[in-house]
């Protein structure tokens, strides 16, 4: 963890981590005996259900709760269906878990040969949801966007994580043919990476816009990359897809070349691990494997409050279960020991103002936070900027008093659009 | 591991480690050299008033959080750097009653009244000061505080000397003595050169801001050279405003107290600005010999107005079709 300098007269700097080269290729994992999907859709019980336990599942099978629902998951293994339960995220959004018990002695009877792999968007938003690295299908197929620009993250959006520049590197030729794919599949004429600009390997990436980042946090996410680099300051509460600029994955382009290249799904996902202490592991993981087995594998022991986070130290979320699956925009996984989780507190603002001058986008939280406390979601968005945020998670990591900053700008967020539905 | 309870908290998952009390920790460290002057100078009088001001404070911290039932943050040192500060402002002759009052006027109607910790729209311990300095002035009197002393320099308050007599009492001031702490005075508001070592060390470790610092001691001598030039018979030279009275600890320790100042840097400027021009014109043109006390009260009470001027936020009046 990085803590305040001594002299701190300017304000804190946090850098991007470079790809970790000592490391070497992924390690893969073999199928676990239990997998468990995570489908973004609930549970309604007085709707009929079109798949139920004790169900068998070929590889590849593409499992829908209902006949009218939308959201989708691809079976990674042929087996039998054990049970159903159900999720629920940090904003109480809930989610269905369906646990699959793989049978090895399966034959490998993939549906996937009889289908015709159509390069085209419907065909991707059919099939293709689910691949790891998830393909933002549902960005590019709204008929509300007009997609032109797509940003592909080669420099990782949160500090310790190199998940993204690995791919870019050791599968480079792979998301070149990806990219031409997606590029006739969509109406994008410009296809950008990001590189962190100090990155030394060299990758041929053809036809592909290189844009250099700095290695100062935040300048890596989506909304600093519009400014920085197209001069596109977002004005607030729009996202990049409006102003026609979609960001992937390097592995969804990966998986996406792998798809048409082999006539099947794929479902390895490439995971970095990091354990308590900083090293960091490289795993080849099979999409629904429980976080616990790429624990274990690693020999990475979890105790009682320990935090298992699921993405970087600034802007992943932490799951209460191991049993959590790796899901397809699981990039890094990252554990803390007990001893290292720093206090929040509910304190009061003292208006140090320390989050305000470490803003990258000139929020003013000190007095922003005051409302958010109150539940003024409306004011806060009219007066302190609320929308604004580009949620890097800066103000609560220097907080003073400790308040979790971030916490309640997420939730002034997420109340400010539930109110704006409901008005 | 199959049922471990985890932790689960929102990001950021990490912290860089600063707390108030870490804040409050170093504005002890940086008060020491100016507070321990004061005791060697002033004797055990000195001590007892500073033990008893950061003491009583406290006190008043903890009887405030338990008649208000909020959590006891008496750990934070808040209330102590409270106490601490409004001993090093008064008299080592101080009856301790007085102390005690001040501190319960500092504590309870500058902090607790308004809500506790970083709600404070004014500096505590100025809050105390100015209160007994509208109750009980004789108190706050440097000159006859220290009567019984015997001291080998001028043992006059220079400001007051300064407003009584005009300028020719300055020749009994060098500024090198002000600047050692040969005057009479604050416990720890004499000792000019300890108070900017710690201030720069406060500065340096980011819990002051030098915009604050900077402008206000920007704003003293600008505005004294201004009167100086114009009337060098009646008015003092700047650097005797600077280093006489309570300019220094305000402008290092009082005026860059969190709650009640800007964050902006444009906004900090004009603040400390602000605050050393009043200083100034209190002490020529108004009645009291020295004008900090106020000057900053003043300054806090037209921080909130100034600090709405604030940098556009990101896509805020930025043309954006």
């Amino acid at each position: 963890m990085i803590k305040r300098s001594f002299f701190a007269l300017s304000k804190p700097r946090l850098t991007y981590d470079l790809l970790d080269t000592s490391l070497p290729s992924a390690e893969e994992l073999a199928i676990p005996g239990t997998l468990t999907l995570l489908l973004p859709e609930k549970i309604d019980r007085a709707k009929k259900a079109l798949i139920g336990p004790g169900d068998a599942v070929k590889k590849g099978q593409k499992l829908k709760l209902y006949d009218d629902s939308a959201p989708y998951v691809l079976s990674p293994a042929a087996g039998t269906i054990k049970e159903f339960d159900s999720y629920a995220d940090d904003f109480g959004s809930t989610a269905t878990y369906i646990t699959i018990k793989p049978d090895p002695s399966a034959k490998d009877d993939d549906q996937w040969a009889q289908t015709n792999l159509e390069q085209t968007l419907e065909f991707a938003a059919d099939y293709l949801g689910h691949i790891p690295g998830a393909l933002p299908v549902s960005t590019l197929t709204n008929p509300n966007y007009d997609i032109r620009t797509i940003v592909v993250t080669g420099a990782d959006t949160d500090i310790l994580c190199d998940t993204c520049q690995f791919v870019c590197t050791a599968y480079a030729g792979l998301m070149v043919a990806g990219a031409k794919i997606l590029k006739a599949m969509t109406r994008a004429d410009r296809m950008c990476i990001t590189v962190p600009e100090k990155l030394s390997a060299q990758v041929n990436l053809d036809g592909f816009n290189v844009l250099k980042t700095s290695d100062t946090y935040p300048s890596n996410l989506p909304a600093m990359i519009m400014k920085d680099h197209f001069g596109k300051a977002l004005s607030p509460g729009t996202l990049p897809e409006e102003e026609g600029v979609c960001f992937i994955r390097p592995e969804a382009l990966v998986s996406l070349a792998r798809t048409y290249e082999t006539g099947h799904a794929v479902f390895d996902k490439i995971i970095t691990l990091i354990d308590k202490g900083g090293q960091r592991h490289r795993v080849k993981a099979t999409i629904g494997t429980p976080i616990s087995k790429i624990l274990s594998c690693f020999n990475v022991q979890i105790n009682e409050q320990d935090r298992v986070i699921i993405g970087g130290p600034m802007r992943g979320f932490a799951t209460y279960t191991v049993h959590h699956p790796v899901v397809p925009d699981m990039d890094t996984l990252m554990v803390q020991d007990s001893d290292v989780i720093p206090e929040i507190s509910d304190n009061a603002c003292v208006n140090c103002g320390e989050c305000v001058r470490v803003c990258p986008a000139n929020v003013p939280v000190n007095l922003l936070v005051r409302y958010l406390e109150a539940n003024l979601y409306e004011e806060a968005a009219d007066r302190f900027d609320l929308e604004s945020c580009i949620e890097c998670g800066l103000c609560g990591y220097v907080c003073r008093a400790g308040i979790p900053l971030y916490q309640y700008i997420r939730l002034g967020k997420h109340e400010l659009l539930t109110l704006r539905e409901n008005a | 591991m199959t049922n471990t309870k985890l932790i689960v908290s929102h990001a950021p998952f990490w912290h860089n480690g600063d707390s108030l009390f870490q804040q409050n920790l170093n504005f002890f460290i940086a008060l020491l050299p100016a507070a321990l002057f004061g005791i060697f100078h002033f004797g055990a009088p000195a001590l007892g008033v500073l033990a008893l001001a950061t003491s009583s404070a406290m006190l008043w911290e903890v009887i405030m959080s338990v008649l208000s039932k909020k959590k006891m943050a008496i750990a934070d040192m808040d209330s102590a750097i409270i106490g601490l500060l409004f001993g090093m402002m008064v008299p080592a002759t101080m009856p301790w009653w007085v102390v005690i009052t001040g501190t319960f006027i500092a504590v309870v109607l500058g902090k607790f009244v308004f809500g506790g910790t970083g709600a404070n729209p004014f500096h505590p311990t100025l809050v105390g000061i100015a209160i007994l300095t509208m109750s009980w002035p004789a108190f706050l009197d440097f000159d006859t505080a220290y009567v019984s002393y015997q001291f080998d320099f001028t043992a006059l308050a220079p400001l007051a000397a300064l407003k009584a007599q005009g300028t020719y009492a300055l020749a009994s001031f060098s500024n090198y003595d002000l600047l050692m702490g040969n005057e009479v005075g604050g416990i720890g508001s004499t000792f000019g050169l300890g108070i900017i070592i710690g201030g720069i060390y406060l500065i340096l470790k980011g819990y002051a801001r030098w915009e604050i610092v900077a402008s206000f001691i920007a704003g003293v001598l600008i505005t004294a050279t201004l009167f100086f030039v114009l009337h060098p018979d009646t008015y003092a030279p700047p650097l005797f405003h600077l280093l006489s009275g309570y300019t220094l600890i305000g402008a290092f320790f009082l005026a860059v107290e969190n709650s009640s100042s800007p964050v902006n840097r444009i906004p900090m400027l004009i603040y400390g600005f602000l605050g050393g021009l009043m200083i100034i014109l209190v002490r020529n043109i108004g009645i009291y010999p020295d004008g900090t006390v106020l000057a900053i009260l003043l300054i806090n009470l037209v921080n909130p107005l100034i600090d709405t001027i604030r940098p556009k936020a990101l896509g805020k009046g930025v043309p954006n079709a």
